[in-house]
């Protein structure tokens, strides 16, 4: 006798599918309960950019979220003060001031210069972020980076205390600088992908551009490290230009006998 | 003393419901594992030179440990959850502060052995010099048995990081972070209080005036730097 296991004209079933629950990126803004608690001050604002950045994407699209952006802009403030504290420490005296200063202001210009561009890049991307939730965005990506720069301020002070060459300090505050930026631009990144937007590419030219136009702040509003008796430079000035003088004097103080 | 076997065996179920339950009584376990055990090698590794060598290194290992872990704090407890690891900054800090008591505990046991290598070492005299073969011999027999101990420490770590974390990635990431900035830390906490062995320049000081100029990576830059351009 011929035992057919699976009869001829009867095709083999398909298990059903279970479902698969989205990772959180793909997942929809506000399906978890937990991202539509709103965000009453700015200790819960810092504690959100840590642990829950989709609570704050999600409540940037709510009516009334110009307190968040008010209180992210108020937290990176805080934050720029401290590390700018740190920073000064390096050459003590008026720096104590100045450096603080200058890093927040930089930082604020900064962000005010590249807003319009951040805008219309996303807006040509075919996203359909508000003005506000780009504002938002953008508060956020400042307030993530400024609180990596505190944590790393014990370390920076340490090094501050610990040595000399301005050379070497700029280069460890760019580092330190380069991987807070890095996490806010990740941040950045993560919001704009809940903007129905076609392409990064646009978001992806205005990192560059607002990459580009910090470094440009630092040797325009210099010296933040060093001393000097005018508060702004006397000189323009491009970036590279100013990096590579210092690596030359540098190496020439290194060569020199003690 | 019953829990140490359990502590070291690191078992992240239990590790992580000490961590849930006795939080202050666990930072004081491994603050005092580190000191003990940081302590025992540091008094070791300093005996080389005298005995005044030997109580200011056995006090400034261990605080090398604790410094780097409060002054990463901050930013260890900020890395994690970027990376995707579940913890509060008091869960990241204890962690951290683990994986240095894991180290102590086995530098501490390690000590004798140390001993041993010191103890057949030709002693320190005055034609000893700092490219010395027995001094340089020392110096990289420590530095191993550190290294080791840190690296084996990291790995206890891993598992219980997994435990912590929703993949196996976030916690490798996280673990990576916490190396780097810890070595990072470490590394000019440990120059800014260095001598541990001896130094040429003088009797033995607990830090010497001179040891806050300069900073450890800026010597080895400046070191490789003078070393490619004698070519």
């Amino acid at each position: 006798m011929n035992i057919d296991p699976i009869p001829g004209n009867v095709p083999p079933t398909i298990p059903p599918r279970t479902p698969i629950s989205p990772a959180p990126g793909l997942q929809k803004l506000g399906e978890n309960p937990e991202e539509r608690e709103p965000i009453p001050n700015m200790v819960v604002a810092i504690e959100a950019v840590l642990r829950q950045p989709r609570r704050i994407m999600y409540q940037l699209r709510q009516p009334g979220s110009g307190k968040l952006i008010g209180s992210m802009l108020l937290a990176t403030i805080i934050c720029i003060l401290v590390y700018g504290l740190v920073v000064g420490s390096f050459s003590m005296h008026d720096q104590l001031w100045a450096a603080p200063v200058k890093l927040a202001l930089g930082l604020l210009l900064t962000s005010l210069i590249c807003l319009p561009s951040l805008y219309i890049f996303t807006c040509l991307s075919g996203s359909q972020a508000r003005l506000a939730e780009m504002v938002g965005l953008l508060s956020g990506l400042l307030m993530l980076m400024t609180l990596l720069l505190v944590g790393f301020a014990p370390v920076a002070w340490l090094f501050s205390q610990s040595t000399n060459s301005i050379v070497w300090m700029g280069v460890l505050h760019l580092l330190f600088w380069f991987i807070a930026v890095f996490f806010g631009l990740r941040f950045l990144e993560a919001g704009f992908s809940h903007t129905q937007a076609r392409s990064a590419a646009g978001l992806n030219t205005w990192i560059i551009i607002f990459v580009l136009v910090a470094i440009q702040m630092t040797t325009a509003l210099r010296p933040i490290i060093g001393t000097s008796k005018t508060f702004l430079p006397t000189e323009k000035r491009f970036f590279i230009s100013h990096w590579g003088d210092n690596l030359e004097k540098a190496a020439k103080d290194s060569r020199s006998p003690d | 003393m019953q829990a140490l076997p359990v502590f070291l065996r690191a078992d992240p179920s239990t590790v992580r419901q000490w961590i849930a339950d006795w939080p202050s009584q666990f930072v004081w376990f491994c603050v005092v594992s580190i000191l003990l055990g940081a302590g025992c090698y540091g008094l070791v590794i300093g005996s080389w030179r005298d005995e005044l060598q030997a109580v200011y290194t056995g006090i400034k290992l261990p605080m090398v440990l604790l410094l780097t872990s409060v002054g990463n704090g901050l930013l260890n407890g900020m890395l994690a959850p970027l990376l995707g690891l579940n913890v509060t900054l008091r869960q990241s800090f204890l962690l951290v502060l683990i994986s240095f008591a894991v180290t102590a505990v086995l530098l501490g046991s390690l000590s004798p052995v140390a001993l041993f290598v010191i103890w057949n070492t030709p002693p320190l005299t005055g034609l000893t010099r700092l490219w010395s073969v027995e001094y340089g011999f020392l110096q990289l027999t420590l530095a191993t048995f550190v290294a080791g101990a840190g690296i084996a420490a990291n790995m206890r770590l891993l598992p219980l990081l997994r435990k912590f974390s929703r993949d196996a990635r976030s916690a490798r990431n996280v673990l990576l972070a916490w190396l780097a900035t810890n070595l990072f830390l470490g590394s000019q906490v440990a120059w800014v209080l260095r001598p541990f062995i001896w130094d040429p320049a003088g009797p033995s000081q607990f830090i010497g005036r001179q040891y806050f100029k300069g900073s450890f990576f800026e010597t080895v830059f400046n070191a490789a730097w003078r070393l490619i351009h004698s070519f």
